[in-house]
């Protein structure tokens, strides 16, 4: 008799550690920690992970394990897989752990879920009922925001990390996310990974401006011009419109391309990108206007990126540390911050049209 | 002049204008291993301002090249975040020297010609910060002579500042007097004194843990605190030749008069209007101000304990007695051990004791704070001895292993009625993976960006001094003086000291 296939997201699960009743997930887990040597569990936050792709599970482990090292937590590690079955989920448990001053231990607490079918209704199910409680809930939603994200969950979620850069529609994923803002009234904190991505330019653009030669050279910039790795066109979009509306520009909807009007009158402030087939997310920004320039690039895995500035005579070179890009030091840079930004919420609607004019997809 | 537009948004602190650095003192231990370690790190972390310059003043005779090659070779045996050869490069184009005695004007003059020099290089006036990193004797020069040479005002609407590190005098007055010499040249508003205490994370954390949290601020006086004490406990002795400085100094005045001052007064503080420089020191003054005097040699003696360490062991290695440490006197009458018995009198704090020791070889390193709650009324736990030595209490973990841990009561699991206490313990390293900035770093972000919350003002010196003196006064002036005490090196201080909290019907806390 022919076996069945091995299903690859079970084989995955099975290395995430022991499987256990989904209704008792709890009481394993204090089995597990009395078994273990562990001396501390640690928490501060609930980090939850949801996917929708087999694919990820490894990546998502791996990521796990370098976010626990700097992010006491308990993780939740979800994979939804939508079918036409009866709604199924299985539960696996796992300890993180790390040695601490040499002797004891520091574990987090990792729970991998496996749902098949459900829908939303389950996803919300499964994340309610194995909370920390009273710690507060980050979520990295990677699957679409179009599918199983809903009030209910949205509502308790107090910080949602997205990445703009995997998304096949932008213009619906950020028309969810407007829409969960409004709902939640301003108060959901969103994360996208692409706007972290600029971070370190935009970081080294305020230093560079601190120079108040170079700071007073502002009013007269007219280019902006952004080169960016293919698939990362969302992450430049953003830091173009963050650059012109600093700079007191709006996007201009008569003018073809991307304007900026400066509302305080001035040259209007073209932004103008360029894909490159690989590489860095974001590898130069460059600033352009009568008699002055900057230019912020970063060499392919340097870890400083260089600012090149000349106003007339005056030149500046400097060089500021640069974010690394993996996924894990991405989403360590989000958990670090504490509070909610609104930055990235009120720069949303600006990029919607951006993206819209880009075409959609 | 024009905002930076960039900034607002990105950072949730002040950030620093360009700036140059001048180090008196350069080519001392402090500038190797705390200083261009620290700078080096806050660029690292891009903190940096653009164009920032530090020029080494100091007597011996060097390039540029040699002072930055000493430099970084300190800053890779010393630099938190490790040694990067781009980054270096870049940071060390900034590095000079200045070749001058502290007492020559002629040396002053010609830094002013080497920094404006440097402002003509930016195209713009540049701020200047005066780091005071030499031997105390040449601070009245230093003062007087950048004032003669014109360096104590910013040029061109731009700031001049001065960092002083400790100790500021010995005495009420020697700091008067010295600080008489610093704001004749510089603004009380521009003058930093450097406790790198206050530059812990910890340290910071207490204002929060008490304003932030509804859970402690309403319990936060005498109706629930019985008592609060402060240790700093340290397993070293007089090892490295620090035995020289520290028998003209003492405990009393090398940590208690600064630093544990500086931690009574955050705990005893009330809460200030805003986080405004001014209102945080307005508040911690006015504790400082509060402490009732210790006048007279009977005063002391009740409450105040002195004591040196004789031989002993610490972590089975021997040690020998103070007075026979390298450096020290063999007549010596400091104190390597002292603890006091202090009272402040608020309305917060009426009858409450801050019991506060400090000890050099005790039996471990630790600095720790703990709020000591009264007792709960003892019905209806049937007998008194099931709470006795029970109290809640809250442990601030200053250094090392940074933490809070809360001490409370439960029932002991079985089928008798038994309280026991249990621990809930917090460690900044297991909670926050990102270890933290040295307290340096912090502090010298702070003075180059113009904030002075966490520095001492002049009041808050001069008063802890005043009440210091008195001290001083009953030990080495009175016909009478109160007895210098012994403890074995290895044990918890003298039994005077345990003595001293026995008489309130207390003891010292176990650490």
């Amino acid at each position: 008799m022919p076996t069945a296939a091995a299903d690859p997201a079970e084989e995955a699960f099975a290395q995430l550690g022991m499987e256990v009743p989904l209704a008792q997930v709890d009481k394993e887990l204090k089995k597990l920690w009395e078994a273990d040597n562990a001396k501390t569990r640690a928490s501060l936050i609930n980090f939850a992970i949801y996917s929708e792709e087999v694919a990820n599970l490894g990546r998502n482990n791996a990521l796990l394990d370098g976010i626990t090292a700097q992010h006491a937590c308990r993780a939740l590690m979800i994979l939804s897989r939508p079918t036409d079955g009866e709604p199924r989920a299985r539960a696996w448990i796992n300890a993180l752990c790390r040695p601490y001053h040499g002797q004891q231990t520091v574990c987090c607490e990792q729970l991998s879920f496996l749902l098949d079918g459900g829908g939303a209704a389950q996803v919300q199910n499964i994340v309610f009922a194995h909370l920390d409680s009273d710690l507060p809930l980050v979520v990295w939603w990677q699957g679409t925001l179009t599918r199983n994200f809903e009030e209910r969950l949205s509502s308790r979620i107090a910080t949602l990390i997205v990445d703009s850069a995997t998304w096949a529609n932008p213009c619906a994923e950020i028309d969810v996310l407007i829409d969960a803002r409004e709902r939640s009234g301003g108060k959901l904190d969103i994360r996208d990974l692409s706007w972290t991505r600029s971070h370190f330019v935009r970081l080294a653009l305020a230093a560079c401006f601190q120079d108040p030669i170079a700071c007073a050279s502002l009013p007269r910039i007219e280019e902006i011009a952004i080169r960016h790795a293919k698939g990362h066109r969302v992450a430049a979009l953003l830091l173009g419109a963050w650059v012109a509306q600093r700079l007191g520009g709006q996007l201009d909807d008569r003018l073809p391309g991307f304007q900026f009007q400066r509302a305080a009158g001035g040259p209007n402030i073209s932004v103008t990108l360029e894909e490159v087939p690989s590489g860095n997310a974001l590898q130069s920004l460059s600033l352009k206007g009568k008699d002055m320039s900057a230019v912020i690039s970063r060499d392919a895995d340097s870890p400083y990126v260089h600012v090149c500035g000349s106003c007339g005579d005056h030149r500046q070179d400097e060089i500021f540390p640069a974010d690394v890009e993996t996924e894990t030091e991405l989403i360590s840079e989000q958990l670090s911050r504490a509070g909610g930004t609104t930055l990235y919420s009120t720069m949303l609607p600006a990029l919607r049209k951006m993206v819209g004019r880009a075409g959609c997809d | 002049m024009m905002e930076n537009p960039f900034q607002e948004t990105l950072f949730q602190r002040n950030r620093a204008e360009p700036c140059t650095v001048v180090i008196f003192g350069a080519t001392g231990d402090l500038t190797h291993r705390k200083l261009i370690p620290a700078f080096y790190n806050i660029a690292a972390c891009g903190d940096l301002p653009p164009q920032f310059k530090v020029v080494g003043f100091a007597r011996r005779d060097k390039s540029d090249e040699v002072f930055r090659a000493e430099l970084e070779a300190a800053n890779r045996k010393h630099s938190r975040q490790g040694h990067n050869d781009e980054l270096w490069a870049t940071f060390a184009q900034g590095i000079h020297y200045h070749r001058s005695e502290f007492q020559d004007l002629e040396g002053y003059k010609s830094l002013k010609v080497q920094l404006d020099k440097y402002d003509q290089e930016r195209g713009t006036a540049a701020n200047r910060l005066f780091y005071l990193a030499s031997a105390p004797e040449f601070f009245e020069p230093i003062m007087q002579l950048l004032r003669e040479a014109g360096l104590n005002e910013g040029a061109d609407g731009k700031w001049a500042r001065v960092v002083c590190e400790k100790p500021f005098g010995k005495d009420f007055a020697s700091a008067r007097k010295l600080n008489d010499t610093v704001n004749a040249t510089f603004d009380e508003a521009d003058t930093y004194r450097i406790d790198h205490y206050l530059g812990k994370e910890t340290a910071q954390n207490i204002m929060v843990l008490r304003f932030a949290n509804a859970l402690f601020e309403p319990n936060w006086n005498n109706r629930y605190i019985d008592h609060v004490q402060i240790t700093c406990a340290e397993n070293l002795g007089m090892e490295g030749g620090r035995g020289g400085y520290y028998d003209t100094a003492g405990a009393l005045r090398d940590m208690v008069q600064n630093h544990l001052f500086q931690l009574l007064s955050l705990v005893a503080m009330e809460p200030p209007t805003d986080l405004s420089a001014d209102s945080v020191r307005d508040e911690k003054v006015k504790v400082i101000r509060a402490l009732r005097p210790l006048v007279g040699p009977e005063a002391v003696t009740q409450n105040v304990v002195r004591a040196q360490y004789c031989a002993g062991s610490v972590d089975g290695v021997q040690r020998v007695g103070y007075r026979e440490e390298d450096r020290v006197n063999p007549e010596s009458k400091t104190e390597c051990y002292v603890a006091l018995r202090l009272m402040i009198d608020t309305w917060r704090w009426q009858g409450v004791p801050f019991y506060i020791r400090v000890g050099k070889q005790l039996p471990k390193k630790a600095t720790e704070i703990s709020v000591h709650f009264k007792k709960p009324p003892q019905v209806p736990f049937a007998t008194s001895k099931m709470l006795l030595n029970s109290e809640n209490t809250l442990v601030i973990r200053i250094q090392p292993d940074e933490g809070i841990a809360l001490r409370i009561l439960c029932k002991q699991p079985g089928q008798a009625l038994s309280v026991q206490q249990v621990k809930m313990d917090f460690h900044y390293s297991s909670s926050f993976g990102n270890a933290s900035p040295e307290a340096y770093e912090r502090l010298l972000l702070d003075a180059m960006a113009g904030d002075a919350t966490l520095f001492a003002r002049r009041d808050e010196v001069e008063n802890a001094w005043k009440f210091i003196d008195e001290i001083q006064k009953a030990w080495h002036k009175s016909d009478n003086p109160p007895p210098m005490c012994e403890y074995p090196a290895g044990s918890w201080g003298p039994v005077e000291a345990d003595n001293l909290l026995r008489a309130d019907g207390r003891e010292w806390r176990l650490l």
